[in-house]
C-alpha cells in the first residue's frame, strides 16, 4: 500500500509547511517535469499544461499547511488532475492538439543529421500522442499516471480517489483503445518492434 | 486414469495489463504466465498490450516552457479579505513576471551555480522496492573531472553537469559541451553519458532522453542522437550547428543547455543536469 512519504519530501514539506519558500522552490524543481508532462498529455497544448502545473504549484503552496499524513507527491497531482478536470469542465481548447510545429520544445531546432529517422520518431509519437487525446479524460488519466509518470497502481488509486480494480480497469481498456487506434496503421508495431530490437 | 492436465482460466484484460505492470498478486500473476505461455492468442494479446505501453512510455519527457514561481506570501482567501487577496494578487503576479523575465528554465536554488544537476523521482515498482519512494534532491554537482572515450578520441570536456541517481550511485547522466561560449554562426558539441543506464538502446525516445536550449522560459530542442555505445554505456549527442537553430533574436545572450533523462525502468526517475552556454556575434 502506497502510504508514505520519501523522508527527503517530508523534509522538503515540513519546512514548506513553516513557511520556507526555499523548501518549496526545491519540491517545484523535484516535480516540475513530471507534473508538466502529466498535464501536457491530459490536455495537450504546452501553454495549458504550464498553466495548470503553476496553479497545482500555487494551490498547493496555499494549502501546504493543511497537508497532514499524505504523501506530497499524491496530494500535488491530485490538484494538478482536478485542475485538467476544470480545464475540460470549461471547454477550453477541449481535445485540441499542437500541432508539432507549435511547441516550443519539442519539435524546434531539431539538428539531427538523421532526418529520416528524426522524421520517422516525430510521426511515431504524434499518433500515439493522438490515441491518448482520443481516449475519455477517466481513461486517459489513469494511462499517463501510469505510463508517462510511472506511478504504481495504488499511488494513481490514491491520485484519483477510486478502488484499484477501477485503477486496473481504466489501464487496461485504455491501453486496448489506444492499441486498436495505432493497428489502423499497419506499419507502427512493425516499427514499434524494431525499435525494441 | 490419470487426470488431464489443468488449463488455467484464460487471463482477462485487466489481467494481462496488470500482468505487464506486475500489479498482480503472487498467485495471478504466475496463473497468467502460466496460460500465457501455452496460449497463442492470449501471447499475442498480451505482446500487443505490452507495445503499447512500450510507445506510449517512448513519448519524450518534455521540458516545461517557463518556470514555475510561488509568490513571497500566500494568496487569501476572498472571502475573508478582498481588499487583501487583490494585494497578494498582484504581488503574485509582480513576482511570476519579475520571475519569468530572470529565471531561466528550470529554476530552481541552485540555479546560481555554474552547472546543476537535479534529480526527481517516481515510484520505486522493483520487487522488494518501496513503493511510493522518491529519490531525494541531489545537491548541486560541481563540474567534474569526467572523461571519456568518444570515437577513438579522448578529450577533457569544457563545460560539465553530472546528476548521480541517489539510490543508485553508479548511475549517472553527464551532460558536457566542448566549449562554454560560441559565435553565433559556430558549431556546438554536445556529449550526453547515460552512465548505468537500464537500456542499451541508441533511441533517445527509448531511454526518455531530451536536451533543451534554453533562455528566457523558452526551450529549443536538440535532437541528441545515439553516436557511440561503449563499455554498454549508451552516449548521445552530436555537434549542432547553432546558425540553424531557430532562436529568438536577439541570438545572442546567455543560454542553459538542459538534459532530463527519465530513466527507462518505469520508476518516473528524472534526473536533471545543465550547462551555461553563451553565444556571442
Amino acid at each position: 500500500m502506497f502510504t508514505s512519504n520519501s523522508q527527503d519530501d517530508r523534509d522538503l514539506v515540513g519546512r514548506a509547511r513553516r513557511g520556507d519558500r526555499e523548501a518549496f522552490t526545491q519540491l517545484i524543481v523535484q516535480y516540475q517535469v513530471p507534473l508538466y508532462n502529466m498535464a501536457l498529455r491530459m490536455v495537450g497544448r504546452p501553454d495549458d499544461a504550464a498553466d495548470i502545473a503553476q496553479e497545482a504549484f500555487l494551490r498547493a503552496w496555499e494549502k501546504i499547511r493543511t497537508l497532514r499524513e499524505a504523501p506530497f507527491k499524491s496530494w500535488l497531482f491530485q490538484i494538478a488532475a482536478n485542475l485538467c478536470y476544470d480545464h475540460f469542465r470549461r471547454g477550453r481548447r477541449y481535445g485540441a492538439m499542437p500541432d508539432e510545429e507549435t511547441s516550443n520544445v519539442i519539435g524546434l531546432g531539431i539538428a539531427t543529421p538523421d532526418p529520416q529517422e528524426q522524421a520517422e520518431a516525430s510521426e511515431r509519437n504524434r499518433l500515439v500522442r493522438e490515441s491518448i487525446q482520443a481516449l475519455e479524460h477517466d481513461m486517459r488519466i489513469a494511462i499517463v499516471l501510469r505510463d508517462v509518470n510511472g506511478m504504481a497502481y495504488d499511488e494513481i488509486a490514491s491520485v484519483l480517489r477510486v478502488p484499484l480494480g477501477t485503477v486496473k480497469s481504466r489501464i487496461a481498456r485504455a491501453r486496448a483503445q489506444v492499441q486498436e487506434r495505432l493497428q489502423q496503421y499497419p506499419d507502427f508495431f512493425l516499427r514499434e518492434d524494431a525499435h525494441a530490437e | 486414469m490419470p487426470s488431464e492436465p489443468r488449463v488455467p482460466t484464460e487471463p482477462s484484460l485487466e489481467e494481462l495489463s496488470a500482468f505487464i505492470d506486475s500489479e498482480l498478486d503472487e498467485a495471478a500473476q504466475a496463473r497468467v504466465a502460466e496460460h500465457v505461455a501455452g496460449c497463442r492468442d492470449c501471447q499475442a494479446r498480451l505482446d500487443g498490450l505490452r507495445q503499447t505501453a512500450h510507445a506510449i512510455r517512448g513519448l519524450p519527457m518534455e521540458s516545461p516552457p517557463r518556470p514555475f514561481t510561488i509568490p513571497a506570501q500566500r494568496r487569501q482567501s476572498w472571502r475573508w479579505a478582498p481588499a487583501g487577496w487583490i494585494g497578494s494578487a498582484a504581488v503574485a503576479l509582480l513576482l511570476v513576471a519579475v520571475g519569468i523575465q530572470n529565471l531561466h528554465l528550470p529554476s530552481g536554488p541552485a540555479a546560481t551555480s555554474r552547472s546543476t544537476s537535479t534529480v526527481s523521482g517516481g515510484l520505486a515498482q522493483g520487487a522488494g522496492a518501496q513503493k511510493g519512494a522518491v529519490a531525494p534532491l541531489a545537491a548541486p554537482a560541481p563540474a567534474s573531472n569526467d572523461q571519456y572515450s568518444y570515437g577513438s578520441a579522448s578529450r577533457a570536456a569544457a563545460n560539465v553537469a553530472t546528476a548521480v541517481d541517489p539510490t543508485n550511485s553508479s548511475r549517472r547522466l553527464v551532460l558536457d559541451t566542448d566549449s562554454t561560449s560560441y559565435v553565433a554562426n559556430g558549431k556546438m558539441q554536445v556529449t550526453v553519458q547515460l552512465i548505468g543506464s537500464p537500456s542499451t538502446s541508441l533511441n533517445s525516445g527509448d531511454q526518455g532522453l531530451t536536451l533543451t536550449l534554453v533562455r528566457n522560459g523558452v526551450g529549443v530542442a536538440l535532437k541528441p542522437v545515439g553516436v557511440e555505445s561503449w563499455n554498454g554505456t549508451p552516449i548521445f549527442g552530436g555537434r549542432y550547428d547553432l546558425a540553424s537553430l531557430p532562436l529568438s533574436s536577439p541570438r545572442d545572450g546567455a543560454y542553459r543547455l538542459e538534459a532530463t533523462w527519465v530513466v527507462p525502468d518505469g520508476s518516473g526517475r528524472v534526473l536533471q543536469a545543465s550547462v551555461p552556454v553563451t553565444i556571442t556575434s
